[in-house]
């Protein structure tokens, strides 16, 4: 059943950042859901909370570490566990995402088996599939 | 009769360089005025502002002002607690910067002004002093029409895109150009075969954001910080070697590319020898690109 898999969100302007999670996705027994920008995922997260949202820092409107402590100040996201990806492999930015509560930092590009790595590590897939 | 110009105040990165030696550049750190008659907008804050400020100090012409901050490092905010006309109270300035909230960018800018780092604190500043936190849809101040965009440096960090006198300005002070790539290049290993296609899609990607920021601009001021052999070992510093600069201003169809943020180890040879490479790339590249150094003083008519 659908409802059984994780849900994973990934938020990123990149098309091929998107691919990457969807060729993923059609391997791996997760829900994705890909949006290429915070706005454009604003109503999803308004009624849903993923197992696992990516989010990427840098982006034209509105930059991942605002739209992360927007999300923050929301109650369903208040501790959604959130994994930053971006190119910005930086002391600065890594030590900014961890103020944000997020469970990694991950410099791009990144292969899809560090993203099942990721997904099936802070989904617990093993225990929830029993 | 109205006059239109930018003028450099401060062209170091990193730190000022007041040495002899360098002085031809010049010393100080990130500022950059851009003036029609007596409407003034300024780059950063670095040390730079410090001799704007004593000559705004003189104009009776003139008491208003905005000023945006690329990001917060030291260079380019250091100026400020020097900067005269914060002190006086026939001056209203504008302060525009990254940051969630006015209060943010306030917090931001004065935080370097308290006890034990510097003797008063911004409530001696005694100007009217306004800060714009960023939204959607741009900023103007007078004649002149400020979008901003996300660069590659550490933290949130903009470049300015500039419209006036059907003109346009970027301003990029602190911007590391093709770091992705790179990162790219190191890490292929890690990466099967398959992902290749995916990860050279990314590569355009980065390309075509970098491009569509200063495409087709009249003037770009870009940092240009480091020579290939100082890049090698400096990259992750979040600033660009001067040959990936060049580079991507011919890319991007820029008319006329000032190099900035020079490297403050660097001397006023070093960077005319630097100055010399840019100009053989835009030959070989068979460009008909303007470079020159962006040194203090420099006035440029627009």
């Amino acid at each position: 059943m659908d409802t059984a898999k994780p849900t994973i969100v990934l938020v990123d302007d990149s098309a091929a950042m998107r691919a990457f999670f969807e060729q993923v996705a059609a391997e791996a027994d997760f829900a994705l859901h890909v949006y290429d920008s915070a706005e454009a995922s604003l109503d999803f997260l308004a009624e849903r909370r993923p197992d696992l949202l990516f989010v990427n820092v840098m982006m034209p409107n509105k930059d991942g570490y605002t739209f992360l402590k927007e999300l923050r100040s929301n109650d369903l996201h208040g501790d959604t566990p959130t994994v930053m990806i971006s190119s910005k492999d930086y002391a600065q930015d890594r030590a900014a995402a961890r103020e944000l509560g997020v469970v990694e930092f991950v410099a791009k590009p990144i292969s899809k088996k560090a993203i099942r790595t990721l997904v099936e590590k802070y989904t617990d897939k093993s225990e929830a599939g029993g | 009769m109205s006059e239109a110009y930018l003028r450099f105040w401060g062209v170091r990165g990193s730190y000022a360089a007041p040495h002899d030696t360098h002085l031809g550049v010049g010393g100080n750190t990130s500022c950059v005025e851009l003036r029609w008659d007596d409407t003034l907008l300024v780059c950063d804050g670095g040390t730079g502002i410090i001799s704007l400020g004593e000559e705004l100090m003189q104009d009776a012409g003139i008491n208003e002002m905005m000023v945006v901050f690329t990001h917060y490092h030291w260079d380019h905010i250091c100026g400020l607690p020097f900067f005269q006309p914060a002190f006086s109270p026939a001056w209203r300035i504008k302060f525009f910067g990254p940051g969630d909230t006015a209060a943010d960018i306030e917090k931001r800018l004065s935080d370097q002004m308290k006890a034990p780092y510097f003797p008063v604190e911004t409530e001696t500043w005694m100007a009217d002093i306004q800060y714009v936190a960023p939204h959607t849809g741009g900023l103007r101040h007078g004649p002149f029409e400020i979008r901003h965009f996300n660069v590659h440096h550490p933290g949130v960090t903009y470049g300015y895109r500039i419209r006036v006198r059907d003109k346009t300005v970027v301003y990029v002070s602190d911007n590391e150009v093709q770091f992705l790539k790179g990162s790219i290049a190191k890490r292929i290993h890690e990466f099967e075969e398959d992902e290749h296609e995916l990860l050279e899609r990314m590569v355009s990607e980065q390309r075509t954001a970098e491009v569509g920021a200063i495409e087709n601009v009249d003037i770009l001021i870009h940092d240009a910080q480091y020579t290939p052999h100082d890049y090698n070992k400096k990259r992750g510093w979040g600033h660009s070697c001067y040959v990936d600069t060049v580079h991507l201003a011919i890319d991007a169809g820029v008319r006329c590319l000032y190099l900035y943020h020079h490297d403050p180890t660097y001397n006023d040879d070093q960077v005319a020898a630097i100055h010399r490479d840019c100009l053989q790339i835009i030959r070989e590249r068979k460009s008909d690109m303007e470079c020159l150094i962006g040194r203090e003083g420099m006035k440029v008519p627009l």
